[in-house]
C-alpha cells in the first residue's frame, strides 16, 4: 500500500507492472497513461508527503492497492444503476467510486445515496472529480477507466476491490469543523439550495437570514449524524434571488447548525489527531481532503500527515461529504 | 462475535433513541442520524422493526470488524 506523488513517466512505468492503481491528475495527464490496472479520476491539486498541499497539471497522484487487492473490477453506473453501488460491492472489500462533479450521477448520488438498498452494508468510499480553479466551466471534470480508457463525463466509475481473507477495510474521516453554539436549522425540502429555513422552528428566508447575520459562509452547516459530524458547504447565496446554493444537498428533517470557526486548519488538524483518531500509518490505504480546505486554509505547502492523496470536490464516504477529510484503513480480522 | 438477536430490547432503544450510544462504526452513525429522526417522528411498530432490520443488517454484515464488536460491548454491554 503506497499514497505517492508520480511524474508521468513513473505512472507509465507502474501501470506497465501491472500494478492496481487509483489515480488522480489533470485530464491531459491521465490520458496519456496507457491502459492497465487503474481508475482515474481529474483533479490537479494534491496533498503530498513530500511537497504538502500543491497544485501540478504535470504529476499524477497515485494509489497503489496491489499488495491488498486480490481481485479487481471495474464497473460502471450512471444516475439511475449507482442505486446499486452497494448490492454489487464485493463480500470482503470496499468499493471505491469516481464521479464527476455536477453531472447529473454526481446530483442523484448526492441526494439518493443513503436511501441506497444495503446503504451502509460494505465500505463505498471515493471522491467527486474537479478541474483546476481557472478552468471552471471550461473544460468538465472526468473520470477515467484505465483498462479501456473510457472518459467519462456523467456516470460513476467503481473500482470494487477483493480482500484477502483475514483483512478488512474500514473506512473513517477528520472533520474539523464542530457545531457552533448559534441557531438550529431545519429545511423545508431536500435539496441542493434553499429559499426557505427553520430557524429554531420560524420560517424565514435563508439568504436573508445569513446577510443579516452575517454568517461567514466559508464555515459548513454541521449535522450530528449520531456524533458523526456531516458538513454541508455553501456554493453561494444569491441575496437578489433569495436562494442559498450548497455543494452537496441539505436533508428535510436533518438538525444542522453553522460551524464554529476553525483558525489554524494545520495545528487543529494536529490537535484532532491526537485527540480523536488511534491511526496507525501502516494500515492507511488510502485519503482525499476536500477543495474548500484546501483553499479557505491556504494548505499549499502544508502537510497534513499520514494523510495524503487529491483534493477533491467532494469527497465519498458512504455518502457525500463536505470540507472532510475520507480515510481507507486496512485491518486484521 | 455473535450479534444479538433482532429481539434484543436494545436494538428498539438504539432506533427510537431512547438511549444514545458513543458507536464507533461510521456506517452506523451515518444511518442511525437518520434512522432515529425517522422513527421518532413515526414511531409505530412497523416502523421500528423497519429500523432495526435495517440496522440489524448493517451490523450483521460486518461483524468481524473490530469498530463493530466494540459497539455491540457499548449497546449490549
Amino acid at each position: 500500500m503506497s499514497q505517492a506523488i508520480l511524474t508521468v513517466d513513473e505512472a507509465k512505468e507502474a501501470i506497465a507492472k501491472g500494478r492496481v492503481l487509483l489515480l488522480a491528475g489533470d485530464e491531459a495527464v491521465l490520458r496519456s497513461l496507457p491502459n492497465g490496472a487503474w481508475v482515474g479520476g481529474t483533479i490537479p491539486y494534491f496533498m503530498s508527503n513530500k511537497y504538502g498541499g500543491l497544485a501540478s497539471r504535470e504529476l499524477v497522484f497515485a494509489t497503489d492497492i496491489t499488495e491488498v487487492a486480490t481481485g479487481w473490477e471495474l464497473q460502471r453506473y450512471d444516475a439511475e444503476t449507482v442505486a446499486q453501488v452497494y448490492v454489487n460491492a464485493p463480500e470482503n472489500g470496499f468499493s471505491f467510486i469516481l464521479i464527476p462533479a455536477s453531472c447529473p450521477t454526481h446530483l442523484s448520488f448526492a441526494l439518493n445515496a443513503p436511501n441506497y438498498e444495503q446503504f451502509g452494508v460494505r465500505p463505498l468510499v471515493g471522491w467527486i472529480a474537479g478541474v483546476h480553479l481557472e478552468d471552471l466551466g471550461k473544460i468538465t471534470p472526468k473520470a477515467i477507466n484505465g483498462q479501456t480508457g473510457e472518459v467519462i463525463e456523467d456516470g460513476a466509475l467503481v473500482m470494487a476491490v477483493t480482500l484477502p481473507a483475514g483483512k478488512a477495510a474500514s473506512l473513517g474521516i477528520v472533520n474539523l469543523f464542530e457545531q457552533g453554539d448559534g441557531d438550529t436549522l431545519t429545511f423545508p425540502e431536500t435539496g441542493f439550495s434553499a429559499r426557505e429555513v427553520f430557524v429554531n422552528g420560524k420560517r424565514t428566508n435563508f439568504a436573508q437570514y445569513l446577510t443579516e447575520k452575517q454568517l461567514d459562509t466559508k464555515l459548513p452547516l454541521v449535522a450530528d449524524y449520531y456524533g458523526a459530524l456531516v458538513n454541508i458547504s455553501f456554493q453561494g447565496v444569491d441575496a437578489a434571488q433569495g436562494v442559498v446554493n450548497f455543494y452537496a444537498p441539505v436533508f428535510s428533517g436533518i438538525r444542522y447548525k453553522h460551524a464554529k470557526p476553525v483558525t489554524d486548519y494545520v495545528a487543529d488538524f494536529k490537535n484532532k489527531l491526537a485527540q480523536d483518531c488511534s491511526l496507525d500509518d501502516t494500515r492507511l490505504v488510502f485519503s482525499c481532503n476536500c477543495i474548500l480546505n484546501y483553499l479557505y486554509s491556504e494548505l499549499e505547502g502544508k502537510k497534513t500527515q499520514p494523510f495524503v492523496g487529491p483534493i477533491t470536490f467532494g469527497e465519498i464516504a458512504y455518502q457525500l461529504l463536505n470540507q472532510t477529510l475520507v480515510y481507507v484503513e486496512m485491518h486484521d480480522v | 462475535m455473535a450479534i444479538p438477536s433482532k429481539s434484543n430490547k436494545g436494538w428498539t432503544d438504539v432506533v427510537t433513541g431512547k438511549t444514545k450510544h458513543q458507536l464507533k462504526f461510521l456506517a452506523a452513525k451515518v444511518m442511525l442520524g437518520r434512522l432515529v429522526h425517522a422513527v421518532q417522528e413515526n414511531p409505530t411498530p412497523a416502523n421500528i422493526s423497519a429500523g432495526i432490520d435495517q440496522l440489524h443488517e448493517l451490523y450483521s454484515k460486518n461483524a468481524h470488524m473490530p469498530s463493530v464488536q466494540e459497539d455491540m460491548k457499548t449497546i449490549f454491554g
